[in-house]
């Protein structure tokens, strides 16, 4: 992928300002961890932090997902949440841990060299089946070991909607010391949408009716809500016969998601939209290339796939049918583009090549089809997650978000790249060498990832390391020369 | 010499009697004790159905029958299939009834349980039809006039399904609650009982201060506790939590054991697990896990491949080497398991289990499943002597069962 640096948006601007900041900060706060447990010594409480986990990549190039790209970078998560992009920072060292069983060591802090890999943001599906498990009530139904949560993982997919729920793939990770499954944090939101109806005549008559009904009552609500300082005895207005589903729509709670393909359908929908004023998320959205700018002027959504190809109907003399550069026409006028591919589960046997384990080709078709490559990303990242409504927790790589991450070995939209690990809330839950579906395919030369008491060569130092390192003795626990440790140590075999 | 001699004396004594005799020694080439080890040249003391000594080349008094094995012959312990409902054809459905006992069910003149003897199975544990929480499971010995005759124990463990749903976590929570429940009335009942008590003893001294005259009325006697109704869902739970019963959680996959995990939450019972072995059994995923809980995992003796792969997995091995204990079952209630069992299991050890695992998973281990080590599953002083008889490997597949002996008398083939 191009390095995109003409970008105009105001969030690359803060967030490059971000990462520049990041450094002094980073460093400045470790040191200060560190002085502190050399003055009280052994005797430092570690009762607060001994659930403290975290996770580090160096070495990477990140791909924020933000528009910046900060090359041979490090981020660092706490405890699932991303506490630090930039350079020079330093995961907590052995100090840090005083008092920490080595065995338990391995769980509270993993470190990954990315050298010459790329980081991105973890890929947002809007819609597939069957990857957490059995759907319906996925908290309790999960299966943290099936096979189609690995393969959704390997695709480089840490959340999906399925159904009506937005889920995270999170696979049970086992460690020296076993730790209960996190079943509470599967689910980001049961309610990421509302399905109204726009197929038929009735269909429609219902959603415009029962849309007055919602709109009427809350402006009487509304109303209401002044009269009644000045008239306590004022009664609220009647919210019978009104469907909540509309009103969450109207209050903005949940987006209203149509399904509709046809030129016709797309207009109506988009005056029905402006009508009530709300903003519609469209799936299909097959000729949504027709009538783009109305579509973007009713602020509409849509989810589309690349390669669906369907002839016009040739009883209209207006144009219709498939085009490759749907996405790219809607996204010109101003309507965000989620895309998936034509089929939302894994397929092994089937439609091979357009299941949702090859979402991110279904992205690279898009992108023949005129898409701008930073929005390519946006379609299976942010704008998905907008559409569901948990932006604020995923969908690119920033300080305070989910520490949900993919290390691919090329640019994630190229056919030939392989997603490497994919962690989900700060756990490395895919490798893909430690998988049996690709590791034997372009095998990695050395395993990178290594927990940071193996880094930490206590026992063991290598003898060149030794003479340079007598001077320092007394600073135990100096992890910056860590890594260059094992790397040496490697050398030496 | 004098032995010998004896022992030609005793054998055309012995022949045509169908009874034992109450004191009895039996030598065999190799004795499989399960609790100590193998002893070779093994002389088994049976008296009165029990195993009086067992040991290696014991001096025999004179007098005592001696029945000599030969120089390949292997005696173990009776077999204990603790998963079972072998002579119990009804059914259950999905609900929870943890009040429930299979001993309701028990046939004692089912003509399985001769069938079953045969195949050198000598202890069942037998569990209530359904799934859910189906009830209290019995161990029992195949022979008998009547259940309390056949029966060893009666709350073996409890079985408790658990599927990755939310209904089935529902019912474990319900099934404590309600354990709760019972807990918190018949704490109120007592409150209650004893105010009235208190109240009683004022009224009675009230009356006694007032007049001694009018002391011949009767007293408002209060009399004895009275618990509020026994509720068995609830006993069986609270059975559960005071350690006097186990659990057997049976689960179908990895993902199950850790909703088994989410659903207990912080209840601390104990508790085996039954895992039912199918060809794309994913359970490697948490071997280590259940190696550091040291639960029992009963499965059957089946290789299975590793998922979408013709990898071959022994499950049953992994499992125990990781350090969970491991308890075998016959591949099914058929007729025809039993009889391949210790051949099935053969099989394991031919990929890699351990053969003195799988001798305690056939035997020991499931009697402690089962609560009832303290009379079967080894061959140890002062247990039933449930023993069975062979020419050589009882692993190998030419290898048949010669007799069975269930405490103390032959109920099938014959001693030298």
């Amino acid at each position: 992928m191009k390095q995109i640096q003409n970008c105009k948006s105001l969030a690359i601007g803060l967030t490059a300002l971000f990462a520049l900041t990041l450094p002094v900060q980073a460093s400045a706060s470790f040191e200060d961890d560190k002085d502190k447990d050399k003055k009280e010594d052994e005797v430092e409480p570690v009762a607060e932090k001994d659930k403290d986990q975290y996770f580090l990549v160096h070495n990477a190039d990140i791909y924020t997902g933000t528009g910046t790209v900060l090359r041979s970078a490090s981020l660092l998560s706490k405890n699932g949440k991303i506490v630090k992009i930039g350079y020079d920072i330093e995961a907590p060292g052995r100090d840090y841990f005083k008092g920490i069983p080595e065995a338990e060591r391995e769980f509270r802090l993993r470190s990954l060299d990315a050298q010459g890999m790329r980081v991105y943001p973890g890929i947002v599906a809007i819609n597939s089946s069957g990857l957490p498990g059995t759907n319906g009530d996925f908290r309790d139904s999960v299966d943290p070991f099936s096979e189609n949560m690995v393969l959704g993982l390997s695709t480089g997919i840490t959340t999906t909607g399925v159904g009506r729920s937005a889920v995270k793939l999170k696979r049970y990770v086992s460690y020296e010391e076993p730790l209960p499954y996190d079943f509470d944090g599967i689910v980001l939101s049961d309610k990421t949408y509302a399905s109204l109806s726009w197929t038929t005549s009735s269909s429609r008559r219902d959603a415009r009716e029962k849309m007055s009904a919602a709109r009427d009552y809350l402006n009487a609500y509304r109303t209401w809500q002044e009269e009644v300082k000045k008239d306590k005895e004022l009664a609220e207005p009647e919210k019978k016969g009104v469907d909540s589903t509309y009103l969450e729509v109207l209050t903005g709670e949940t987006y209203a998601r149509f399904r509709a393909a046809d030129r016709a359908s797309l207009l109506g929908i988009a005056r029905f939209a402006q009508e009530f004023g709300f903003r519609p998320i469209i799936i299909g959205c097959r000729e949504g290339w027709i009538v783009a700018d109305e579509l973007g002027r009713a602020g509409a959504m849509a989810i589309v796939t690349a390669r669906e190809r369907r002839d016009k109907d040739e009883r209209l003399s207006a144009e219709g049918g498939s085009s490759i550069e749907n996405a790219a026409i809607l996204t010109k006028a101003g309507v965000q583009v989620a895309i998936i591919p034509g089929s939302n589960g894994v397929d092994l046997g089937g439609i091979a090549g357009q299941d949702i384990m090859h979402l991110p080709v279904e992205v690279g078709f898009a992108i023949r089809g005129g898409l701008s490559e930073e929005l390519a990303m946006a379609s299976i990242s942010t704008v998905p997650a907008r559409m569901m409504g948990i932006s604020d927790r995923v969908g690119t790589l920033e300080v305070g978000k989910d520490c949900d991450l993919i290390v691919t070995d090329g640019d994630l939209l190229h056919y030939q790249t392989f997603v490497q690990y994919t962690v989900v809330d700060g756990q490395l839950v895919y490798d893909k060498e430690e998988e049996l579906y690709f590791a034997h395919i372009r095998p990695r030369p050395e395993k990178e990832i290594a927990p940071e008491e193996a880094l930490d060569a206590g026992e063991n130092p290598p003898e060149t390391k030794k003479v340079e390192e007598e001077e320092e003795e007394d600073e135990e626990g100096d992890d910056e020369d860590k890594p260059k440790d094992k790397e040496e140590g490697d050398d030496d075999k | 010499m004098i032995l010998n001699t004896l022992l030609l004396v005793a054998s055309p004594l012995l022949a045509p009697a169908p009874a034992m005799p109450d004191l009895l020694a039996i030598k065999v080439d190799r004795a499989e004790t399960v609790s100590d080890g193998t002893i070779r040249n093994a002389v088994i003391l049976v008296e009165n159905g029990k195993i009086a000594v067992i040991g290696e080349d014991l001096a025999i008094e004179r007098g005592i029958p001696v029945i000599d094995m030969g120089p390949n012959s292997v005696a173990m312990p009776g077999l204990v299939n603790a998963y079972s409902r072998i002579g119990m054809d009804s059914r259950g459905g999905n609900d929870s009834q943890p009040g429930n006992s299979a001993l309701a069910e028990l046939y004692p003149a089912h003509e399985d349980y001769d069938e079953v003897l045969e195949t050198g199975v000598t202890t069942l544990g037998l569990y209530p039809p359904g799934n859910g929480i189906p009830g209290r499971a019995v161990a029992i010995k195949p022979r008998g006039s009547s259940a309390e005759d056949m029966l060893l124990s009666d709350d073996a463990y409890l079985k408790i399904t658990l599927r990755s749903d939310s209904s089935s976590k529902k019912m474990i929570r319900n099934g404590f609650e309600e354990a709760d429940k019972y807990i918190e009335d018949d704490k109120k009942a007592r409150d209650k009982w004893e105010k009235a008590v208190e109240k009683a003893k004022k009224d009675k001294k009230k009356k006694k201060d007032d007049k001694e005259g009018d002391d011949k009325k009767d007293d408002p006697d209060v009399g004895p506790y009275e618990p509020p109704t026994p509720n068995p869902d609830a006993k069986a739970f609270q059975d559960l939590r005071n350690g006097e019963l186990r659990a057997l959680m049976c689960i179908d996959s990895a993902g199950d054991y850790l909703h088994l995990l989410d659903a207990l939450g912080e209840e601390k019972i104990s508790w085996d697990l039954r895992v039912t072995v199918t060809r794309r059994l994913n359970l490697f995923y948490v071997k280590k896990e259940l190696g550091e809980l040291g639960c029992r995992v009963v499965m059957e003796p089946i290789l299975t491949n590793h998922p979408n792969t013709r990898r071959l997995r022994n499950l049953p091995a992994e499992v125990s080497e990781a350090g969970a204990k491991l308890v075998l079952i016959p591949r099914s209630d058929r007729l025809s398991d039993q009889r391949d069992w210790l051949h099935n299991t053969g099989e394991m050890i031919g990929a890699g289990l351990s053969r003195e695992t799988a001798l305690r998973a056939m035997t020991l281990e499931p009697a402690e499943m089962l609560g009832v080590e303290g009379r079967v599953g080894s061959l140890t002083a002062g247990k039933d002597a449930n023993i069975l008889f062979f020419q050589g490997n009882p692993f190998e597949p030419d290898t048949k069962v010669q007799a069975v002996m269930l405490e103390g008398e032959i109920v099938f083939g014959e001693l030298n």
